[in-house]
């Protein structure tokens, strides 16, 4: 049954792809602008440097460090178009999600002008959201912090030498699980937003929270998902260090192959609340409210 | 009868061997110290309750009236220089800013100090801070003797005092049950160049002391596995749950000990060019996966070692491998004992263990015998050793991949070398006291890396092989010595047969950086006027090459020019001017041009801008540049987990 679900919602991210397309272009298209001055500084030092040829056939980690304390060669001073692009595609991810969303609970191709409606319309409703779930992701990391201290000193102090390994290990498993369990109530949260129009954010994601508590089965389908992505990337990662250096774009094609991926399990994730939300009863109170196109249960409701 | 006379001197000699900790019956060194302690081990608070019997032999030629010694473990206290360096500035194991952490506190207390011959002369004792003035620092004090020492006399101290270890930090102290006993006992200064030289403890300095020998018995918990400079000589069970045991050193100039309950001990042997030396290793459980790497490491270095610069006089070398959580004592030498690194998952791409090893091992050499001073001339023993460090590692490992060799990266010693030096390249002059660099990042960059990398930039002009013939002098000259720069310096001209001064001049005593690069390269036409299509092959190009020297460090300059036909040229600039013009006619273009084509100047702060070459090759910078997008992409994705 939850392996049925898992598919239904990898069907609706297939049918759907053009969304993992358009995605994964933008995250590529935005990269390859922040990246553009790291191209452009790195051209001036390497073009005409025989020094570059240890950084094709392999990597020189002296070079690369040596490449790095050129005053203007500094990480610091390349950053800024990278964190700008993650910035901008955040954005971006937020002002498309009420459409995306929309396309998974009706399972069907919107329009142009449909998609976009949706999207501006959820597009505030998105980010105070996303504005929310910092404090419980804050949290989770702040947690995690913590832990890696305490683990440190475990690793230092303690007798058993493995100790602090082990709970940095475990604490951050269970912190994994955590953070996939607030994404699956926010997940929830946003396609109850959409299907029911909703404006009482903190009450959906009241409901969202009593939802994903009551449902096991719901988490163990994000789990699968999640366990899905951390396959691929392993494999991905584990080709990719078998490529040779001087494979520069077989390498890269395998690592943007792996990026397509984690992109395509996102949206799974949230293909899998949203057809979970689709399949629920109309509140009572928001029956009046819902929107004209109305989903239609097509499927058993989620026990 | 006679047989049997026979054998017992045959005994007798073989037991003074065994004993002794050494091969040799004749003393190496001129013994300065003789120093027999004695001393009881209280795990629970980690003290060392302890007699010191040191008889000083006045061999300096000048009539002595006072004595200077170091009480080290006072250096771990609040008020104390090292702290207070440490605090401002950092240190290998105290954090800069940390503040006071109680579990760093240790201490030399001298119960009572008696001059034989002389009485009890304690409420003499007067600290002094010859480095800084510090009221506060008790890392020296002083004694002045009721009778001055004449010359070739002995003077016969008896202290008693109580060592207080702290939890590890500077190569000294306690993790859980483990102990690390450096630095432990009143030492005495060193009459050198006509004074006592007898500094403070600091946060960047290590240690300098005259030779001697060694006796120490020391009472510990039964059963407890211990290791130490020298050789065991014995060990008695006291019944009662300790143990006693002895030790013996000669031609050393320090004494360390370890103990710890739960060490495993690895034991094997090497046979070298001055017989067979024995290995024991004091191995963490959990760490036996890096016993052969340290056993592989350690035999390798030795043979180098004595191919290259000298024998190995002594009988055994101890490696101590500490626990997790007690780092701070890695990584460190004393005379036949040297302290490894590793953890329980080291990878077997990454070396640490291999060259901790080797770099404390060269130490035996590089302090242990050539014994300089730490505190004012740390490259002396940190520098050449670091060099000797990236000789053997490259020989053992390759030169590309000593340090760290996997799929996904490889390093080299040198490698390693010019990213520690680079940053700091004009900070401090290496001749420079060890406590007074800017900082610990100078420190490193300067005594380790650029002593190292000034060595190898001399074998690109003088040879490899005349560079390690040098040291070989140096070492004969000067084992079981406390030479000066001068010395080293004046032995290096002498057996290269060159006189190396305008070298020394600039990498030891001065800051000058090396960096040249090529300004400017073209191919015209000789008749650039001649509207006529080039033909390859008959038209003459006139080829330039401009070098531009932006470093101050002078030294001559070889560069290689490459033509389109195939052909290769390399010329020579003695360096002495900004800048240099190359310039060929030639019937082909320059394909590509270096300066130091050999890649041997290491001191070369900027290795990019040596070469050019006429058609750009994007391959690197499109590489890194696609991984730097696809980094940036991750990141979207990660940020995106909020939306």
């Amino acid at each position: 049954m939850i392996n049925d679900r898992v598919r239904s919602s990898a069907g609706l991210v297939w049918r759907h792809q053009r969304i993992v397309w358009w995605i994964f272009a933008v995250n590529l298209l935005l990269a390859w602008l922040g990246s553009l001055p790291v191209l452009a500084t790195l051209s001036t030092v390497l073009d005409h440097s025989l020094e570059s040829a240890k950084l094709v056939t392999g990597f020189d980690i002296g070079t690369f460090v040596l490449l790095l304390e050129r005053p203007d060669v500094s990480a610091r001073s390349l950053a800024p178009g990278t964190v700008g692009a993650a910035l901008i595609f955040l954005v971006y991810l937020l002002l498309i999600d009420g459409g995306v969303i929309t396309v998974y609970l009706e399972d069907r191709k919107l329009s142009r002008a449909e998609f976009f409606e949706n999207a501006g319309l959820f597009f505030w409703r998105m980010v105070r959201l996303a504005l929310y779930s910092v404090i419980p992701f804050g949290l989770l990391a702040a947690a995690d912090g913590g832990i890696a201290g305490f683990a440190g000193k475990l690793s230092s102090d303690a007798p058993q030498e493995r100790l602090g390994f082990l709970v940095n290990v475990g604490s951050k498993l269970v912190l994994l699980l955590a953070a996939l369990f607030v994404r699956l109530c926010f997940d929830l949260a946003q396609a109850q937003v959409v299907r029911d129009n909703e404006r009482g954010l903190l009450r959906v994601l009241w409901g969202s929270l009593r939802l994903a508590f009551g449902s096991g089965i719901l988490f163990a389908k994000y789990l699968g998902v999640g366990l899905f992505a951390a396959v691929t990337f392993a494999i991905g990662i584990g080709i990719w260090l078998y490529l040779p250096h001087s494979a520069t774009g077989a390498s890269l094609l395998v690592l943007e192959l792996v990026t397509l991926t984690q992109i395509a399990s996102r949206l799974w994730l949230k293909a899998v609340s949203a057809r979970w939300i689709a399949l629920l009863p109309l509140l009572p109170e928001t029956v009046q409210e819902a929107p004209a196109r109305a989903i239609e249960a097509t499927d058993v409701l989620p026990e | 009868m006679e047989i049997r006379c026979w054998r017992i001197c045959l005994i007798a000699v073989a037991a003074l061997l065994t004993v002794g900790g050494s091969a040799q019956t004749v003393p190496l060194s001129e013994r300065v110290v003789a120093y027999r302690i004695e001393g009881v081990y209280n795990p629970k608070t980690h003290t060392l309750d302890a007699t010191e019997v040191l008889t000083y032999t006045n061999h300096t030629g000048a009539t002595l009236d006072k004595f200077p010694f170091h009480l080290y473990l006072n250096a771990f206290q609040p008020k104390s220089t090292f702290m207070t360096e440490a605090e401002r500035s950092g240190d290998r194991d105290v954090e800069k800013g940390s503040g006071w952490n109680d579990k760093h506190f240790g201490s030399n207390e001298v119960k009572s100090l008696e001059i034989v011959g002389s009485g009890d002369v304690t409420r003499q004792m007067k600290f002094v801070s010859p480095d800084d003035g510090n009221a506060n620092d008790r890392t020296v004090f002083e004694i002045a003797l009721p009778r001055p020492l004449p010359p070739n006399q002995s003077v016969q101290f008896r202290i008693h005092f109580v060592a207080k270890f702290p939890e590890v930090v500077a190569r000294t102290g306690y993790k859980r049950d483990f102990l690390m006993a450096g630095q432990w006992f009143p030492k005495v200064g060193v009459w050198w160049n006509g004074a006592w030289n007898c500094h403070q403890f600091h946060a960047l300095t290590e240690f300098f002391a005259d030779f001697g020998t060694y006796d120490v018995k020391l009472t510990l918990p039964a059963k407890w596995n211990v290791g130490s400079t020298g050789v065991e000589t014995g060990t008695k069970d006291n019944g009662n749950g300790t143990q006693t045991v002895s030790f013996h050193a000669e031609d050393v100039h320090d004494f360390a000990w370890t103990t710890d309950p739960t060490t495993k001990v690895v034991e094997d042997s090497i046979r070298l060019s001055h017989g067979t030396v024995k290995i024991r290793m004091l191995m963490q459980p959990g760490h036996m996966a890096s016993s052969a790497r340290y056993l592989n490491a350690l035999k390798g270095t030795m043979r180098k070692f004595d191919e290259w610069i000298g024998p190995y006089p002594y009988a055994q070398i101890t490696v101590v491998d500490p626990p997790h959580g007690g780092g701070a004592a890695g990584g460190m030498e004393y005379p036949t004992l040297i302290t490894a690194d590793t953890t329980w998952w080291m990878p077997k791409s990454v070396l640490e263990p291999e060259f901790v090893v080797e770099h404390e091992f060269g130490h035996q050499y590089w302090y242990g015998m050539v014994a300089t001073n730490e505190f004012e001339n740390a490259w002396m023993d940190e520098g050449i050793n670091q060099y000797m460090e990236a000789k053997v590692m490259d020989a053992l490992y390759g030169k590309a991949t000593s340090n760290v060799n996997s799929r996904l990266a490889t390093d080299g010693e040198r490698g390693t070398d010019r990213m520690s030096y680079v940053p700091v390249a004009d900070r401090d002059p290496l001749s420079r006291p060890a406590w007074l660099f800017m900082d610990g990042s100078s420190y490193g960059g300067i005594t380790y890396a650029k002593t190292a990398l000034m060595l190898l930039t001399l074998e690109n002009l003088i040879g490899e092989k005349t560079v390690l013939h040098g040291l070989q002098v140096y070492f004969d000259r000067y084992k079981f010595k406390h030479p000066a720069p001068t010395d080293f310096t004046a032995t290096m001209n002498d057996a290269t047969g060159q006189n190396l001064d305008w070298y020394w001049k600039q990498a030891i005593y001065g800051t000058e950086t090396l960096d040249d690069r090529i300004l400017t390269a073209s191919s015209e036409r000789v008749d650039w006027y001649n509207k006529a299509e080039e033909k390859k092959g008959v038209t003459v190009y006139y080829n330039e090459v401009t070098v531009d020297r932006r470093g101050t460090f002078d030294l001559p300059v070889v560069l290689e020019a490459k033509f389109d036909d195939g052909s290769t040229v390399r010329e020579r600039w003695d360096g002495k001017d900004r800048w240099h013009r190359f310039t060929w006619e030639h019937k082909a273009k320059l394909v590509s041009a270096e300066v130091d084509p050999d890649h041997g100047y290491l001191l070369d702060r900027d290795p990019f801008n040596n070469s050019w070459t006429a058609t750009a090759n994007r391959k690197a910078s499109g590489k890194l540049a696609g991984y730097w997008t696809l980094l940036t992409q991750w990141l979207e994705q990660t940020l995106s987990w909020l939306a």
